[in-house]
């Protein structure tokens, strides 16, 4: 007799007699089709199982379509391609749905038989319908059993010993070369700061000085192309170039690692400054955590000169301000406002994973409407996202699997854990453009140029990637632009001035 | 990769070993290695393993992919004896290590690793549910019908065990036909068909075609079963053989008696002969009751049941089915290494072999319950319980034998051993057994009647 099932069903004895090691063996041989499972019920706070046990069958009111995804670039399906899937049966969506709403709901019956065929059909190694159920289901087991923190931990740690912080710089390197997503970013950035900087040089006579504050992740591969363009546009002398780099590593990685390699970056970089003479200095500035606990006057932007013109890099910076009362965002915005910046270019994933309120206290942030919310909006951005790396990425890479992991720890964080400590929060363009109003900004619309250089760089990469204007509200004109994969807005990037 | 863990061992046995290994240097600990090996209670052979297994780990000062392969199997063994003792909060720390030094794009050792961790994080999931058995579903036994259907045909060019298995099985049908004008085979498990172009192919060569031949092919779903029965079909006819496909939607356990089975087109008086067939998988439950299926085959003493089984024990505990699993997986793993080159295109086809197919035999055979994931009595061996229900084994010496050789030899990799053993063939990567093929016919049955008169040559 086959002691899976009899290991299972005294679990639930094993649980009442709490603590006995030594499982006892049901009774007699099975006949029925269905496991044996003991009839004793359930304790509310039995240390695993969380449901009774039950024969579950497929709910007869779901229609789920389980064909194979369309081939790239929508082919021929006539269902949706709009909307980040494949253009097949988007049943993880569906099921995924569903059962956020029956945990929403305390509708227990059917949370057990819904995340019970998750579970059969996810696979963090399939199809993206599949690897969507699996980080997300994931997630509600995380939520479920109360675990969210401490899973999100186990997951950090177990990445951060795996991997290196020189892998994953190559990792990021991989991505740009077959996806757009963060160069897009970059070169809308650097085009408003270059206008910005060639402005102001054109506009004194005296040698300019400028200071790129880089608040980013991206290993400061947006640079060289910055470097290259100052050289080439300048009119006569080159002005001076000082990046100070913001590496916000784990907390856990080892910080000589994290240094030798930005050593090594900023040694390239000042290689090639000079091949292009461009007079430059590079900092790279470690910081743990919270970008709002950054003293940014420390950071001396302005080597003590007055004529320094301070630009400020945010790439995915903003959203690592954990939201939470003492409406810290709109503070740090404040604080970068404080550093009278010429320009400062935002650059964010378009999702709306805060709260009614972001600025809201602690509980507000965790309702269970809050929570629905974030699942649906975190599955329409994390499908999209897994959608475009499945079609840039070979079928069989490892870097892939990484941003895929990466992915599935962020999706554990929204669904699981409580907003107020969460550095996934992303908000929308409308949202962050509101914050830097009231911060004191006004949008600068990127020129005719840049956007020029935005659709070539476009053109470099797969279909199914596109450029349009962001149209925030009624006042909003030119505050930014976005790019699309498959219609669907992803990335959004804008440039400020005060 | 066990198979390279024993072999690579110190010539040492392993409790000395991994005495050794606990006064050598430890090599940087993570937190989830310390001191729990006292705790875990002797189990025989699987201590052995398990000590092998974390001394080598711990003594493993040098660098390189063979102390990821051992973290990996440590690891794994840990979380496999938490699991069994149902300690689920302890698996699921070891799951994300697991995880991350696994990838189904690395090393064989690392692609094993990564489905039978994922297996092992789905288990954990479903006892915290309470919900073991399979999800069954018309729509999705179609689209998973589809899916095995490609990855079979990867398989089947990856790796000689799909076509040994098609090959000897049609060889054996073939010697037990001699004589035979009127040929019904019934095919429990008939999926896309595959086996059968190959044996319509050998009756249309003969100087004498069949004047009948029936496939009767068992299915999940009725869908497939028809398309297939209309690719035969198209095949039998460009052959010029009379064939004629009856679909049985459903599994053989199930099935009431062996006239359901035989169909009215059955004529004793005309001596068809029946063939019944069964290639053994892990991929979801084909009878639904084994003992069943085994009084259904009495009852229709066919002429002749091919069978090719997978030497994998699916009985014992969980520990003991997954030790097994693991190491029968590690050696077809690294027979796939073996055999696909590093293109990318190569690789890709291993990949959805890996995934579509293994991997899931992996997660059943991991699932409560194994891999029919019911409570039902399972059969272990089916020669033993065939001779028990009045069969006897018919040899595949000779002409199956040398079929099989002559495919091994076409085959470029070497690392593919074919053993004779009682009447059967065994198929194996290197030591290891993993599939055998054996026939079978009725105990009492006669020796055939030539029946001269009416043939002609």
């Amino acid at each position: 007799m086959d002691e899976d099932f009899s290991s299972s069903s005294s679990s639930r004895q094993h649980f009442h007699s709490h603590g006995a090691a030594v499982q006892p063996p049901t009774s007699s041989v099975a006949t029925a089709p269905t496991p044996p499972l003991s009839t004793s019920s359930t304790a509310a706070g039995a240390a695993h199982a969380l449901f009774e046990p039950a024969d579950l069958s497929f709910p007869p009111d779901l229609n789920l379509d389980f064909s194979s995804p369309a081939s790239s670039s929508g082919g021929g399906a006539a269902s949706s391609a709009a909307v980040g899937g494949g253009g097949g049966g988007r049943w993880a969506s569906q099921l995924l749905l569903e059962c956020a709403r029956a945990v929403a709901a305390r509708d227990s019956q059917r949370v057990q038989q819904l995340m019970w065929m998750l579970n059969e059909l996810a696979s963090p190694y399939g199809d993206v319908e599949q690897k969507l159920a699996s980080y997300f289901l994931q997630g509600l087991f995380a939520r479920l059993t109360a675990s969210g923190p401490r899973t999100l931990r186990t997951l950090a740690a177990a990445s951060d010993r795996n991997t290196s912080f020189d892998s994953t710089r190559r990792t990021a390197l991989r991505f740009q070369e077959l996806s757009p997503w963060s160069s897009f970013g970059h070169v809308a950035a650097n085009g408003a700061i270059l206008e910005s900087f060639l402005e102001a040089a054109a506009a004194s006579s005296e040698p300019q000085r400028f200071h790129i504050l880089d608040l980013s992740n991206t290993f400061c591969t947006q640079w060289p192309t910055l470097l290259e363009a100052l050289a080439t546009r300048s009119a006569d002398d080159t002005p001076h170039l000082s990046i100070t780099t913001v590496v916000s590593a784990a907390p856990s990685a080892p910080t000589a690692a994290v240094q030798r390699v930005m050593r090594e970056i900023g040694q390239r970089m000042e290689k090639f400054a000079r091949l292009m003479g461009v007079p430059f200095s590079f900092r790279a500035v470690h910081h743990a955590g919270d970008l709002a606990e950054l003293d940014l006057d420390a950071l001396d932007l302005r080597d003590g000169g007055a004529t320094t013109a301070v630009a400020v890099n945010c790439v995915n910076s903003l959203r690592g301000v954990v939201p939470g009362g003492a409406r810290r965002r709109d503070a740090f915005t404040s604080s970068l406002r404080r550093l009278d910046p010429r320009v400062v270019t935002v650059v964010e994933e378009e999702a709306d994973l805060v709260a009614s309120d972001p600025d809201a206290s602690e509980e507000g942030g965790d309702t269970e409407a809050a929570f629905l919310k974030v699942f649906g909006e975190g599955l329409r951005f994390f499908s999209a996202y897994m959608d475009s790396l499945e079609e840039s990425f070979p079928k069989t890479s490892n870097e892939r699997l990484a941003l895929e992991r990466g992915a599935g720890r962020a999706i554990v964080d929204l669904v699981s854990c409580p907003a107020s400590e969460s550095m996934e929060r992303r908000e929308t363009a409308a949202a962050w453009a509101r914050r830097m109003r009231s911060a004191g900004f006004s949008p600068v619309a990127f020129s005719e140029d840049v956007a020029d250089d935005v659709r070539s760089l476009l053109r470099r990469y797969r279909e199914g990637w596109s450029m349009r204007d962001a149209c925030l509200d009624d006042s909003a004109a030119g505050a930014g632009v976005f790019l699309a994969w498959k219609e669907q807005p992803l990335v959004w990037a804008s440039a400020w001035r005060p | 990769m066990l198979q390279g863990v024993l072999s690579r061992a110190p010539a040492t046995d392993a409790p000395a070993a991994a005495a050794a290994a606990m006064k050598a240097k430890r090599a940087p600990a993570s937190p989830d290695e310390e001191g729990d090996g006292e705790e875990r209670p002797a189990r025989g052979k699987r201590q052995q393993l398990l000590g092998l297994g974390s001394a080598a780990a711990a003594a493993a000062a040098a660098e390189g992919p063979e102390t990821r392969g051992l973290r990996l199997l440590s690891l794994l063994l840990r979380c496999a004896e938490a699991v069994a003792m149902d300690q689920l909060t302890e698996a699921r720390e070891l799951l994300p290590e697991i995880a991350e030094l696994a990838s189904p794009f690395g090393s064989s050792p690392e692609r094993v690793a990564a489905y039978f961790g994922d297996a092992l994080c789905a288990r954990v999931l479903s006892s915290y549910l309470g919900a073991y058995s399979p999800l069954a579903l018309r729509p999705l036994a179609a689209a998973q019908s589809r899916r095995f259907a490609g990855a079979f045909q990867a398989y089947n060019a990856l790796s000689p065990l799909v076509k040994f298995s098609h090959f000897t099985a049609n060889q054996a049908i073939l010697q037990a036909l001699d004589g035979e004008d009127r040929l019904h085979v019934i095919d429990l498990d008939i999926m896309q068909g595959l086996q059968w172009p190959g044996l319509f192919h050998i009756l249309a060569s003969r100087p004498r075609k069949p004047r009948s031949l029936r496939i009767t092919g068992l299915g999940a779903s009725l869908d497939v079963l028809e398309a297939t029965g209309r690719r035969l079909a198209d095949f039998a006819a460009s052959l010029g053989l009379p064939f004629e496909f009856h679909p049985i939607e459903g599994k053989i356990g199930h099935v009431a008696d062996a006239a359901a089975l035989l169909g009215p087109r059955h004529r004793q008086q005309q001596d068809e002969a029946t063939v019944v067939h069964w290639m053994h998988h892990c991929l979801y439950d084909v009878t639904r009751s084994d003992l069943g299926t085994v009084r259904l085959l009495r009852s229709l003493r066919p002429k002749l049941i091919t069978i090719v089984e997978q030497d994998l024990g699916h009985s014992g505990d969980f520990l003991g089915r997954f030790v097994e699993a693991l190491h029968y997986y590690s050696a077809l793993f690294d027979a796939l290494g073996a055999g696909a080159g590093a293109a990318a295109e190569e690789s890709a086809e291993r990949h959805a072999v890996e995934r579509q197919l293994l991997g899931a035999e992996i997660r059943n055979i991991v699932a409560v319950g194994g891999p029919k994931r019911t409570g039902e009595v399972r059969v272990e061996r089916w020669g033993d319980e065939l001779r028990r229900a009045g069969f006897r084994p018919v040899s595949l010496a000779g002409s199956p034998a040398t079929q099989a050789r002559l495919l091994l030899g076409m085959y470029p990799w070497k690392g593919y051993t074919l053993v004779e053993e009682d009447a059967s063939l065994k198929l194996g990567w290197k030591d290891l057994s993993l599939i055998t093929a054996s026939a079978w016919e009725p105990t009492d049955a006669a020796a055939p009647t030539p029946r001269r008169g009416s043939q002609e040559t």
